[in-house]
């Protein structure tokens, strides 16, 4: 093979800012779909995608004290329990902090939602402490791209099985919202919420299913990021939903495939400045990235530009 | 009635139980290299317990309570009144200048702690008020407010350790410079709407917080810069031993050394600046660029048919606020002596922001009995320490949605369109 | 209206002021010691190191009688090692008439309170914090009864140079004043011994995603890593490079040297070096502090806790020596004598820095032990 080490050193930035890129996508479509029909920033998603982490470890935690070892049947229990739990946390938390408050001002569900952020960080540090917590990798190995002497691109198991959970999950989610018939529902509040209503569509159960789905997903990236890193706390909350919700906005806020190609997007950009120039700057390259990209494309990469209603 | 009410009661006991108990209930505990499970004591059983039957009785008898608390003459009543009051010019003078000579008079009734939290109060009342002007009176939702108050601070800090440059100076630069990053800033954004604005701001406000971070050769990085000079009165320093050239308050007065005149002379200093703020404002509102703000907020569309340049308005708007958070910021460096980019976190950015809000947007009184409560509540909170922050966050909460339009929402006669 | 909330507002602050001041109005006999550190935060279990430490000495000297017939009184303030709240801290320090700190924890913390410290003549003893900068200012109160990273620095570098012997070493730092500067000296150190160091780069405390900071190394072909900082991300890094497949060695300052870090890397933290102060719970004269920490199911092996038991065991001598609590006489007894203490004798130098410290390199384990590599 004549292929150049450059080259393999890109491909390998290339798949770290992908792995990194796929969870931020995962954490955003929670942000974009409450964006898209309520109009609302959820500012506790971040908060939940941590839940979920820790939801995760204690089951796997769980098992393990059960004696059960087998890895299949650990992730899947943990995937599962995980998402029951938060998804009852996001259904909770619109309940309580902001269905009482949808109509009014815009501004006040967003104050209501930081105080929530601040609330379910704190609820997590007292009960479990502010320690890291880590667990040993559990699945590890994977295949190397490239030539065997000097330089090449590694692909680990754990990588791939984010890429393939992201995709099976977005495929999924893409059906259920132009296929099915709540998904229709979810369109059309998104459309017009109050026309919606009146034509006899349970909108406040709709707005709740969105929550739900999207604090799914975000335990979906909790576990996958948990097993991942191997290692969490009650802080890594608030910088994932940062970045998620930036990576919602680069694609254009209210829009599922834009959520997903801002993700990647902000990913892959953090891995090349961090490969490239230095890591202490990915970030202000992130931020950076959105701003140009929003005042070229006011709307975002793929959202629809708004209309100035008299 | 009840019966009505008995599903929802069960089934919201029930998942408060089940989330509580999964999340508070089960410990992870790391010992050495491995992980495992602990339970948590009884006493947290217990607590969760209180909390699903409390819910379960309330969502039980909500109708009842709700009916209850209609009836209580309660709390809400009593703000309405005091903004009718505060319409009488007469009494409004009275009332300003009774508020004045409380704040003057405070730091010499109060001990060293009490003034010590008035100066962080006045500084809060001083974000406020210049956010107010960007949030509550021209409309924009600012997320990133917190990175001018960083550039004031950081533009004092960086001038005394450079150029030896004195406090009064500095101020002056301080604000400045903060003016002048929020037009540079204000320029490319504001033709952006709503939400996408708010989220470039914050996008502003981590850039500017990451690179004082990373800027090691400028900033001195996450370390910060210490030894920043407190202000002086007229030359004179308030410290045991003046420094060379200089004289010191105790000596010139002729009256033994206490670290207090510093505190004191800090709380006044900060009085000063929060009453110019007042002040300039005030006048601001009454000309027509402060009613172009509140037209702008109200209806942008109309604004311009009227021939008003929305984005001069809401530049003016921006750039004045941001001037504000710089002398804010550069008061802060000054009375804290030591600056790190760790006080400039979007947690800053959304306390500020919660105290517009909970002032009731637009309204001064509002905002400074909003930053009197927010500063208060956690530092008298300091004895369940691990609380603190679990209560504020839930506090924010609870006021959203018991008073929405602020403690003392902004009233000006407006008529209104039924649709 | 307006006046009376604003008086009813006055009288809670001054109620609760006044509660504040109650329960630290001094009864004559107890000499109370601040203890300033992390209880929360990512490093809190560096502060309960200096914590189990510090109390423990409260606990033996009061034992044994007090101090000049008073009682040693710990009261513990929580910086989060946050330079802000460690300013804070220091000012609710002087609010409640504390004379004696032993603290702060971080170095980017200990600086600025410091600051406060001298200026109201309080008496503060860091037992964990390393930067030499605080004690280079001149100040007349502040003492440490640690080691510096200038001496740790070059005992690292000196190591890695004559004994690991790499040609490529790449220094990596969360850039703190703590981690910045031992790297930067092991920078130094290496650079002067002929070895190229082609890669130093800071990183940001509190990341989880290093894979292109690997990527970078692995492709410039670096055959040995030095971390200055702490373990939550030296772990996730050797746990990522374990991954990608980058086997070479890596070495830390004390601040890595935890059991969490073989939590979080697993086996990835076999063979990893650290500097630590000598372990001062392997001393045989120590054993009965030892068995005095197994008995409250405490850790005495942490780096901190003997430090911090001297620092507390120097002020109580101190104020013996001084035979008054006035900070100025003892900070003077503290720079005119020796101390017999569990890290051996001390004697401070006009800056208040220890005359005499050493540092000495471990091989960490998988399991969380170590082995010494050096005496």
């Amino acid at each position: 093979m004549a292929m150049p080490e450059s080259l393999y050193y890109f491909i390998q930035q290339l798949i770290n800012g992908l792995t990194v890129g796929s969870t931020y996508a995962l954490i955003a479509i929670g942000y974009t779909m409450v964006y898209g029909i309520i109009g609302m920033i959820n500012f506790a998603h971040g908060e939940i995608y941590m839940i979920g982490s820790y939801i995760a470890f204690i089951v796997i935690a769980a098992l393990a004290m059960f004696g059960i070892e087998s890895v299949p049947l650990i992730i899947v229990a943990a995937f599962a329990i995980s998402m029951m739990v938060t998804s009852a946390y996001g259904y909770s938390i619109e309940r309580v902090a902001y269905r009482p408050l949808r109509g009014g001002n815009r501004l006040i569900p967003l104050i209501s939602a930081i105080g929530m952020s601040i609330f379910l960080q704190n609820l997590v540090r007292i009960a479990q402490g502010s320690r890291d917590i880590a667990m040993p990798t559990m699945i590890s190995g994977g295949v190397d791209i490239g030539p065997h002497e000097g330089f090449h691109a590694t692909l680990s198991y754990m990588q791939m099985i984010i890429f393939v959970v992201t995709l099976i999950t977005m495929f999924g989610l893409t059906l259920f919202i132009s296929r099915s018939r709540m998904g229709r529902a979810c369109r059309a509040c998104a459309e017009d919420l109050k026309m919606t209503n009146l034509l006899g569509i349970n909108t406040n159960g709709i707005i709740a299913l969105t929550f739900v789905i999207g604090a799914a997903l975000a335990a979906i990236a909790g576990v996958l990021l948990g097993m991942y890193y191997g290692v969490i706390n009650p802080y890594i909350g608030f910088m994932a939903g940062l970045k998620a919700f930036t990576a919602a906005v680069l694609g254009g806020i209210g829009s599922i495939p834009g959520a997903v190609l801002g993700g990647l997007l902000l990913g892959v950009t953090e891995a090349i400045t961090a490969g490239y120039f230095s890591s202490e700057y990915k970030d202000v390259v992130a931020f950076a990235l959105l701003i140009l990209i929003l005042l070229f494309r006011p709307s975002g990469i793929l959202g629809r530009p708004e209309v100035e209603k008299v | 009635m009840m019966r009505a009410n008995l599903k929802p009661a069960i089934i919201s006991a029930v998942v408060v139980a089940v989330l509580a108990g999964l999340l508070l209930g089960i410990r992870l505990d790391q010992q050495g290299t491995t992980l495992s499970l602990v339970g948590a004591g009884p006493d947290v059983y217990w607590k969760i317990g209180a909390a699903a039957a409390f819910l379960f009785f309330f969502n039980l008898f909500r109708d009842q309570l709700s009916a209850l608390w209609k009836g209580l003459p309660g709390l809400p009543k009593a703000p309405q009144k005091l903004v009718e009051v505060s319409h009488k010019p007469a009494l409004r003078r009275l009332f300003w200048c009774f508020m004045i000579a409380a704040a003057i008079i405070w730091p010499f009734l109060s001990n060293r702690g009490g003034t010590d939290l008035g100066t962080l109060v006045l500084i809060y009342v001083m974000l406020g008020l210049g956010l107010n002007i960007v949030v509550g009176l021209a409309g924009l939702l600012d997320l990133g407010y917190v990175g001018f108050y960083a550039v004031g601070a950081y533009g004092y800090a960086l001038m005394a350790m450079y150029f030896d440059v004195g406090f009064w100076t500095g101020l002056l630069i301080a604000g400045l410079l903060a003016a002048l990053f929020g037009f540079l800033l204000g320029f490319p954004v504001l033709r952006l709407r709503g939400d996408y604005l708010a989220i470039v701001t914050l996008g502003f406000g981590e850039i500017i917080r990451i690179l004082l971070n990373n800027m090691t050769w400028l900033t001195n990085g996450p370390n910060g810069i210490g030894g920043i000079p407190k202000p002086t009165l007229f030359g004179l320093e308030f410290s045991r031993r003046a420094s060379e050239g200089m004289q010191s308050f105790h000596e010139f007065v002729g009256i033994s050394y206490s670290s207090e005149h510093r505190i004191i002379f800090l709380y006044l200093l900060a009085l000063l600046l929060v009453l110019i703020t007042l002040f300039v404002i005030n006048r601001l509102l009454r000309m027509p660029i402060g009613r172009a703000w509140e037209a702008l907020r109200e209806d942008e569309i109309a604004c311009r048919a009227l021939g008003i340049n929305p984005t001069a308005v809401k530049l003016s708007a921006f750039t004045i606020g941001a001037t504000f958070a710089g002398f804010a910021g550069c008061f802060f460096a000054a009375r804290q002596g030591f600056i790190s980019p760790e006080s400039f976190t979007f947690i800053e950015s959304a306390i500020i922001l919660a105290i517009v809000v909970l002032g009731g947007m637009g309204s001064q009184v509002g905002v400074i009995l909003a930053a009197i409560i927010m500063t208060i509540l956690p530092e008298m909170a300091r004895e369940f320490d691990e609380y603190r922050m679990l209560l504020f966050g839930l506090m924010m909460v609870l006021m959203m949605i018991w008073r929405p339009q602020g403690l003392l929402p902004m009233s000006r006669p407006h008529l209104e369109l039924r649709t | 209206m307006k006046m009376a909330h604003k008086k009813a507002l006055s009288q809670m602050i001054a109620a609760a002021a006044l509660a504040g001041a109650s329960t630290c109005a001094l009864a004559a006999d107890t000499i109370k010691i601040a203890l300033a550190g992390p209880v929360t935060g990512p490093v809190a279990q560096y502060g309960d190191m200096q914590f189990i430490g510090a109390k423990m000495a409260i606990e033996q000297i009061n034992k044994a009688g007090g101090v000049n017939g008073s009682q040693l009184e710990g009261v513990v303030f929580d910086d989060a090692c946050d330079p802000k709240q460690a300013v804070a801290v220091a000012n609710r320090i002087v609010n409640e008439g504390i004379s004696f700190v032993v603290g702060h924890l971080c170095s980017s913390s200990t600086q600025p309170a410091s600051d406060i410290y001298e200026e109201e003549g309080i008496l503060m003893i860091t037992a964990a914090s390393t930067s030499p900068e605080i004690t280079e200012r001149g100040y007349q109160m502040i003492f440490r009864t640690i080691g510096l990273d200038s001496l740790q620095g070059p005992t690292a570098g000196n190591y890695i140079a004559q004994q690991v012997k790499p040609s490529k070493v790449a220094v990596i730092h969360d850039k703190q004043q703590y981690g910045e500067g031992i790297a930067t000296a092991v920078r130094d150190v290496l650079t002067e011994a002929g070895i190229e160091v082609p890669v130093f780069e800071g990183i940001t405390a509190g990341d989880k995603d290093f894979s292109a900071l690997i990527a970078k190394l692995r492709q410039e072909g670096v055959d040995f890593v030095y971390y200055g900082g702490y373990h939550p991300e030296l772990g996730l890094i050797l746990r990522q490079a374990a991954e990608q497949g980058l086997d070479v060695g890596f070495m830390g300052p004390e601040g890595v040297g935890n059991t969490d870090i073989s939590a979080i890397a697993g086996e990835a933290s076999e063979g990893l070096l650290v500097t630590l102060p000598k372990a001062f719970d392997q001393d045989p004269a120590n054993a009965h502090l030892v068995e005095a920490f197994q008995a409250k199911n405490e850790d005495p092996s942490g780096a901190f806790v003997f430090p911090a038991y001297a620092a507390v065991q120097v002020i109580a001598d101190g104020i013996k020596l001084a035979d008054s609590t006035d900070t100025e006489a003892v900070a003077e007894a503290l720079r005119s004598n020796s101390f017999e203490t569990p890290t051996g004798t001390l004697a401070f130098d006009e800056k208040g820095d220890l005359k005499d410290f050493n540092f000495v390199v471990y091989e960490w384990h998988a399991d969380a032990t170590k082995t010494a590599m050096t005496e």
